[in-house]
C-alpha cells in the first residue's frame, strides 16, 4: 500500500533509511527464529556430515563421503521412512474425513451460544497428557477390551486391532483431530454465504455447491490443517510405540533411539533428522506454491468473472 | 574445510575436555567437542536446599521429612523417566541445580567416563560397611568410587498362572511354546536386555561382542516375532491380568509389584541368567551443596532408611543391616532377594564399544520394523 502513496509525500526526505523501520520490525522475530530455529537446524547439519559421533567428540564435517546420509539407503532404514510417511499421510486423510464434517457442523449449523463451549469440550482431550490417551486405548483395544466386550455384547466378532498399524492410526487420528477441526473452524467460520446463496440462485445443486464453492473457499485452512497434522504424526512416537506392536519402527522413534539410546549416534541421527526437516520443507513449499495459487486463483477467478459481468 | 576421507575410528579422536563455553560446546581445535558440560554450578551456597533429580516414586515424603527433621535441609526433587533423559539433560548443561542423581549401573559407568561425576570422599561417608559385600566393590564402579549403590534387581519373566499351567522356567520357555503364544508375550522395550536374554539363552553372555553370537541372537528373535505383541516396559500390566497376555519381559521390581496386587502372577528368574542391575546415588560434578548432597548419602546409608526400598517399592536393598532387620516374609521373598547360586548365573549389562553398539541398533531397527 505504501508503495502506492501519492508522489509528494515519496518525494519528501527521509531521515531514517527507509529499510530501517521493517529492520526494526522483524527484528524480535528474526533474532528468535534465527537463534531457535535456524542456527541449530545448522547445528543438525553439521552434525549430519560428522561419521558417527557421539556425545564428547570433536565436530570435524566430513564432506565426502556423506556416510551418515548413505545409511540412510539401507533397505531397513527405507523401510522405517516409508512406513513413517504412510502413517502420516493416513492419518492426515482419517482427520480431514472426520474433521471437516465437525467442523463445519460447528461453524454452521450449531447454535452460535453453545459455539465456543462445543468447540472448547473439542479441545478439551488436549489438557490431558498424550501417554495417558495412548493408554487409555490399549484399554480399549486390547483382546478383551472395551470395544470387543460391547462387539460381544451386540452378538458382533471381535476384532483385533491392538499392535498394528490400524492401532497406530486410532490413535494418532485421535490425538491430531482437535488441531485439523480447529483450523478447519477457523477457515469454515470465514466461509462467504454469499456465494453459497449466488450459488443456489444460479441452479446449483448442494453438493455442486459444495465441491465448486464450499472446498475452494476453505482450501486455504484444509492445506493448513492437513499439513499441521501431517508433521505432528510424523513426529509423534508415543503412539506408534505404545500402540504399534512388534514392528511399529517409526523415523521419530529411530532419531530418538540415535540420540537417547545406548549407540549415541548422533551423526546417524542428525542425518536423518535432516532428511524429515527437507521433506517436511518440501512439502510445506509445494503446499504454499500449490495449494495457495489454486485457493488465490478461485479468487482472481471470481474477480475476473465479477469484472467480465 | 575439506577433509579427505578417512577411518571412522580416526574421527574419533577423545580430547581432554576442559571448561564449557556456550551451553555446553567447547571450541577445541578446528571443531567443537559436542555436549560437554563443565560449567561452573550456580554461585547458591545456600546448604539449606537441596534438589535431588531421580526416578518417580523413589523417594517419598516419610523419608524427606526425617531427613528434613535430621539436617535441617529442605528437599526437592525433579523427576526423570529415563536414564538417558537424564544423561541428555545433563549434558545439555540442563541440570546444574541438581546436587544429588540416581542413574543406574551403566549410566554411571557413562558418566565417569563423560566426567560428569564428583569423585566420592569415602571420609565424608557413614555406613558404607552396612553394604554387602557384593556392593563393595561393583563392576560398574570399582570400589564405589563416584557412586553408592542403593537399590538393585533382576530382569525375568511374568507370567500369569491361572492361564499357563505349566511352569515358565526359562527364556527357552517362550521358543518352546511359541506356537500357543502367537501375539501373547512381550518383550522389554530395551535393545540390550532384549538381545542379552536371547544370547544368554543361546548360552552366550550378556555383554557378547562376537559379530556371530549376536546375529545367532537376531536370528533367533526373528523366528520368535510371530509370538511377540510388542515391545514394552509396562504397558504389559493390564493386559497379562486380563489374559490376553500371557508372558512379559519385566523388570523385578515391576513383576514383584504386579505379583503382590494379583496372585495369579508369578515373576521368575529365567534358568540360563537374567540380567542384574543396580541404581545408585551420585553427586555430579556441578553440584550445588556438596554438603548437602553427603548429609543424604549419608542418609540413605542407615539401615532403616535403606529397609523402605523394599518394603515401600519392591526393590531389594544392597545394605546387610537393612536386609536382616526385614520381615521374613520379604527376606525369604526369592524373586526379590534370590538365592545365591541363582545370582551367579546373572549378569551385569556392560557398556560396548561404539561397534558393538551400532551391531546392536542396527539389528534392533530390523527387529522392530519386521
Amino acid at each position: 500500500m505504501a508503495a502506492a502513496s501519492p508522489p509528494d509525500r515519496a518525494q519528501r526526505v527521509p531521515i531514517y533509511p527507509k529499510w530501517l523501520a521493517p529492520l526494526l520490525m522483524l527484528a524480535p522475530a528474526g533474532v528468535w527464529l534465527g537463534l531457535l530455529l535456524v542456527l541449530p537446524t545448522l547445528v543438525i547439519f553439521q552434525l549430519s556430515l560428522v561419521p558417527g559421533i557421539r556425545p564428547g567428540e570433536v565436530v570435524n564435517p566430513v564432506l565426502w563421503p556423506l556416510t551418515n546420509y548413505e545409511r540412510i539407503f539401507q533397505p531397513v532404514y527405507l523401510q522405517v521412512i516409508a512406513r513413517s510417511l504412510s502413517l502420516a499421510l493416513g492419518t492426515t486423510l482419517l482427520c480431514l474425513l472426520l474433521g471437516f464434517p465437525v467442523a463445519y457442523w460447528l461453524a454452521q449449523t450449531a447454535p452460535k451460544q453453545w459455539r465456543n463451549l462445543l468447540l472448547l469440550g473439542f479441545i478439551l482431550p488436549l489438557w490431558t497428557s498424550s501417554l495417558l490417551r495412548s493408554y487409555a486405548w490399549i484399554t480399549i483395544l486390547r483382546r478383551t477390551g472395551v470395544l470387543n466386550a460391547f462387539l460381544e455384547g451386540i452378538g458382533l466378532p471381535t476384532i483385533y486391532l491392538l499392535n498394528q498399524s490400524a492401532a497406530v492410526l486410532i490413535g494418532m487420528t485421535y490425538s491430531f483431530l482437535p488441531y485439523m477441526v480447529l483450523i478447519l473452524y477457523a477457515s469454515l467460520e470465514k466461509l462467504d454465504r454469499r456465494l453459497l446463496e449466488a450459488a443456489y440462485d444460479l441452479g446449483a445443486n448442494r453438493q455442486q455447491t459444495f465441491w465448486r464453492i464450499t472446498i475452494p473457499q476453505t482450501m486455504p485452512g484444509i492445506l493448513a490443517g492437513s499439513l499441521l497434522v501431517f508433521i505432528a504424526s510424523l513426529g509423534d512416537f508415543i503412539n506408534p510405540e505404545l500402540l504399534g506392536g512388534a514392528s511399529s519402527m517409526t523415523v521419530a522413534r529411530l532419531i530418538y533411539n540415535q540420540f537417547l539410546g545406548p549407540t549415541r549416534n548422533w551423526g546417524f541421527g542428525s542425518a536423518l533428522s535432516m532428511v524429515v526437516i527437507v521433506a517436511i520443507t518440501l512439502a510445506m513449499v509445494l503446499l504454499i506454491r500449490y495449494g495457495d495459487s489454486s485457493a488465490s486463483g478461485l479468487k482472481a477467478g471470481n474477480q475476473d468473472t465479477a469484472t467480465g459481468t | 574445510m575439506h577433509h579427505p576421507p578417512r577411518p571412522r575410528l580416526l574421527s574419533r579422536r577423545r580430547f581432554l575436555r576442559q571448561t564449557a563455553l556456550l551451553s555446553g560446546l567447547t571450541l577445541a581445535g578446528c571443531g567443537w567437542t559436542l555436549g560437554n558440560v563443565g560449567g561452573q554450578s550456580p554461585a547458591t551456597t545456600s546448604t539449606d536446599e537441596l534438589l535431588i533429580y531421580t526416578w518417580s516414586d523413589y523417594i517419598d515424603e516419610e523419608s524427606v521429612e526425617a531427613f528434613t527433621a535430621q539436617t535441617g535441609i529442605t528437599v526437592r526433587v525433579a523427576i526423570y523417566e529415563s536414564n538417558e533423559t537424564m544423561l541428555a539433560r545433563m549434558l545439555a548443561g540442563g541440570g546444574n541445580n541438581y546436587s544429588i542423581i540416581y542413574p543406574s549401573d551403566y549410566m554411571v559407568q557413562q558418566m565417569v567416563e563423560l566426567n560428569l561425576l564428583r569423585e566420592l570422599d569415602h571420609d565424608r561417608l557413614e555406613g558404607m560397611d552396612n553394604l554387602m559385600e557384593e556392593f563393595q566393590d561393583p563392576s560398574y564402579d570399582p570400589g564405589n568410587r563416584h557412586s553408592v549403590p542403593i537399590s538393585w534387581g533382576t530382569t525375568g519373566l511374568v507370567y500369569n498362572t491361572a492361564r499357563l499351567t505349566d511352569p515358565v522356567d526359562d527364556w527357552r520357555f517362550l521358543w518352546e511354546h511359541q506356537d500357543r503364544l502367537r501375539q501373547r508375550i512381550t518383550l522389554l522395550s530395551d535393545v540390550r536386555e532384549v538381545m542379552g536374554a536371547t544370547l544368554k539363552s543361546l548360552g552366550y553372555s550378556y555383554n557378547a561382542t562376537d559379530p556371530q553370537q549376536i546375529n545367532a541372537a537376531f536370528q533367533a528373535l526373528q523366528t520368535l516375532k510371530p509370538a511377540i505383541a510388542s515391545f514394552t516396559t509396562d504397558a504389559w500390566r493390564e493386559q497379562i491380568l486380563a489374559g490376553d497376555l500371557l508372558v512379559s519381559m519385566a523388570y523385578s521390581v515391576d513383576g514383584i509389584t504386579a505379583m503382590f496386587e494379583d496372585d495369579t502372577l508369578q515373576y521368575v528368574i529365567p534358568q540360563s541368567g537374567a540380567s542384574l542391575w543396580t541404581d545408585a546415588i551420585v553427586i555430579p560434578r556441578t553440584a550445588p551443596n556438596v554438603e548437602g548432597a553427603y548429609a543424604w548419602i549419608n542418609y540413605t546409608l542407615q539401615p532403616s532408611a535403606a529397609a523402605r526400598i523394599s518394603e515401600r517399592l519392591s526393590f531389594a536393598t544392597p545394605n546387610r543391616v537393612a536386609y536382616e532387620n526385614l520381615s521374613d516374609e520379604l527376606r525369604e521373598n526369592q524373586a526379590l532377594f534370590p538365592p545365591p547360586e541363582v545370582l551367579d548365573r546373572c549378569e551385569r549389562i556392560k557398556p560396548l564399544d561404539a561397534a558393538t553398539n551400532e551391531l546392536f541398533d542396527n539389528y534392533w531397527t530390523r527387529l522392530t520394523s519386521g
